[in-house]
């Protein structure tokens, strides 16, 4: 697992990773044509949920900073596109006063609230996907990362996080319709067409596969190396010289965003976002996809997601203990495959890994 | 003996400032800091004696809650009676888990953390399982029942109450508090605990028999959450997911006061329960959460050892 090994580091671009991550995309591109409708639906949102879990292994696996606020970002993303398609289904059906949405009014909201109204426009929904929530996780890893807290209190942090933003979701009913969320909202359409569910699915792929590859070269370049040894060694990092709490920062925030966009996305495919995502549960159901697929890998988390998903949804239509089993593997992984899942699939022996297992022992 | 006539310029309904309400609201409060003292206490066991991350605290409150459950639906049993049931059951549970799981983690606080909150999953589901998901209701003792009437009216109706359950919930929090800080400061027995704490090596040189020191201290900290349960399970319905409620606000409390001092722990409760009180009654009851969990966020950032530690050398 502890393979820093800075000599290792080949350029050889168009590796086998990259090979595989070419022939899944070709296999998933083409899936929808042999499955139904409810599968391309549901695939997309697995593949969103995935990559929150590798969004969540970037700050987690790699550079060692457990959070269960992972759905605090993903909703905060979900939210500004779905007050966007909020607002464009309101538009449509002028009955409820000047395009206001029908629980503002019934909230007794007279005019669109100033910091929600600019969401009508599709560019600064499109920005604001991205940009709240990286701002948001900007400002608290700015107020985390440059203190002496570490560790779990990190983790608490975020559980408090993720609590206050969950109460706070739910009790102004006004602007974000408590409870209920943000439901019966417009479909997304781009230049004057509604995107088929198909279309969706394509842009889901593209977006996972996107950020799949992006974190590979991130987390094989320096400054993933220099990520790596944060976890292992905080202290012997920051005396070589390098700025901890900015290298933090940088991989908060940018997990974050990707967060944000998987929420986005999935809003667009769902019609639906509410508190739920905010709270603690989901939360920590990332934890448990990326911990069971594999911390410091990033396949691992990724088909975790998918795969316990694809069981989920049969296994609810028999069992309504579901979260049972999911609760004896998580132990399981933790106590005996702290690797995860990914760790018992053999690897090939390649140079680096006979390296790695003479470095290790 | 007040003056007479000092209350009822005090308590004049046009003197602008009502004073009523805010008692009212501080008595509340302290319904609160109880419920608070109760919750965390059993954590700052696990958490502050120990340094185990334990997210399925919550679940040894609500398995607590069930023995009462179980107790009163076979026995029929007083929900007094049932509280050393609830101890035992728990501490029991406490003990194989600590045996079992907890044992092969200690030194790896991010990994306890994971395994303790599948367990949480898992005694979920299997309360889930024998007791199925439906609310169950407890009842609570009929002599605890109704309101102490601190100050009236001319008519004799209460301006200031409290509930008697409310102070049963304090008296007994209170009553665990001392015991626990007897057998924590007390005995030689709390001496051996926090000696392992505090250097496993060399408590075991001393012929500390570690082990069973760690276990005894995790069950006793699972045995006072279940104690928390069967209090609590009168206050609402008891269902499987109810411990998850009091998950949250049990870490702040531990981790506002502290968590190398028990007194810590009572301070932390004290604090968050009576601003939760006193900001609920200037705003409304989600804003004081909020602003309660941004001040422990803010004081975390600056304090991470808690409010109530002295600062350590090096």
């Amino acid at each position: 697992m502890t393979q820093v090994l800075p000599g290792q580091q080949k350029r050889t671009f168009p590796s086998k990773f990259a090979l595989m991550v070419g022939i899944g995309f070709v296999i998933f591109a083409i899936f929808p044509l042999f499955f139904g409708e409810f599968q391309t639906s549901l695939m997309a949102k697995l593949f969103l949920f995935g990559t929150l879990a590798i969004a969540l292994d970037l700050v987690w696996g790699f550079t060692g900073i457990l959070s269960f606020a992972q759905g605090v970002f993903f909703s905060l993303g979900g939210y500004a596109m779905a007050y966007y398609l909020k607002f464009n289904l309101a538009a449509g059906a002028s009955d409820y006063g000047g395009g206001l949405p029908e629980f503002m009014v019934s909230n007794g909201l007279e005019q669109l609230p100033w910091f929600i109204a600019p969401l009508q426009s599709f560019p600064i929904a499109m920005v604001a996907m991205v940009l709240v929530p990286a701002g948001f996780a900007y400002l608290i890893g700015w107020f985390i990362f440059t203190s002496r807290v570490s560790g779990v209190y990190i983790t608490i942090i975020s559980l408090a996080i993720a609590s206050a933003l969950n109460t706070l979701f739910v009790s102004q009913q006004a602007y974000t319709n408590g409870t209920n969320g943000l439901s019966d909202i417009a479909p997304l359409t781009l230049f004057g067409a509604k995107i088929p569910l198909i279309g969706l699915y394509w842009m889901c792929l593209i977006f996972t596969t996107a950020v799949l590859m992006g974190a590979w070269w991130l987390t094989k370049s320096n400054l993933g190396l220099i990520l790596r040894s944060i976890k292992e060694n905080e202290a012997r990092v920051s005396f070589l010289g390098y700025n901890i709490a900015s290298y933090k920062i940088f991989i908060w925030t940018l997990s974050a965003g990707i967060a944000g966009i998987a929420g986005g996305l999935f809003v667009a495919l769902n019609q639906f976002i509410s508190p739920v995502y905010i709270a603690v549960p989901f939360g920590t159901q990332v934890v448990i996809w990326v911990a069971i697929g594999g911390r410091g890998s990033l396949i691992g988390p990724l088909a975790a997601a998918i795969i316990l998903g694809q069981i989920q949804n049969y296994a609810e239509q028999i069992t309504q203990d579901w979260q049972l089993i999911i609760g004896v593997l998580l132990l399981i992984v933790v106590l005996f495959i702290p690797n995860g899942l990914i760790s018992l699939i053999p690897k090939q022996s390649n140079q680096v890994t006979s390296a790695s297992k003479s470095a290790s022992s | 003996m007040l003056n007479q006539l000092a209350l009822t310029y005090l308590f004049a309904q046009n003197s602008g400032f009502q004073m009523v309400p805010i008692i009212n609201q501080l008595i509340s409060g302290v319904g609160i800091v109880g419920i608070l003292l109760l919750t965390g206490l059993g954590l700052a066991i696990t958490f502050g004696v120990m340094g185990i991350i334990n997210l399925a605290h919550g679940e040894f409150i609500m398995l607590g809650a069930y023995v009462t459950v179980f107790m009163q639906e076979t026995f029929d049993m007083d929900l007094l009676l049932t509280i050393p049931f609830a101890f035992v059951v728990t501490a029991v549970i406490g003990a194989l888990i600590e045996l079992t799981i907890i044992r092969r983690l200690y030194g790896r606080p991010l990994e306890t953390l994971l395994a303790t909150w599948g367990l949480s999953i898992v005694l979920r589901g299997v309360i889930k399982l024998i007791f199925t998901a439906k609310l169950k209701y407890v009842q609570s003792p009929s002599y605890l029942s109704g309101n102490l009437k601190l100050l009236t009216n001319g008519e004799g109706l209460p301006l200031i109450s409290i509930s008697y359950y409310r102070l049963f919930i304090i008296g007994i929090a209170i009553a665990l508090f001392l015991i626990t800080a007897y057998l924590l400061y007390g005995t030689s027995l709390g001496r051996q605990m926090r000696a392992v704490t505090q250097n496993r090596d060399m408590a075991k040189c001393l012929g500390i028999n570690t082990r069973l020191v760690d276990m005894g201290t995790f069950a006793y900290g699972c045995g006072l959450a279940g104690i928390a349960g069967t209090v609590l399970s009168s206050l609402k319905s008891v269902s499987p997911p109810m411990g998850q409620d009091y998950l949250v606000d049990a870490w702040m409390v531990v981790v506002t006061g502290g968590v190398d001092k028990l007194i810590g722990t009572l301070a932390g409760a004290f604090l968050i329960g009576e601003s939760n009180a006193i900001i609920a009654f200037l705003l409304n009851d989600p804003a004081a959460r909020v602003i309660v969990l941004a001040a422990v966020i803010v004081l975390i950032r600056y304090r991470p050892e808690g409010l109530f530690t002295i600062q350590k050398r090096g």
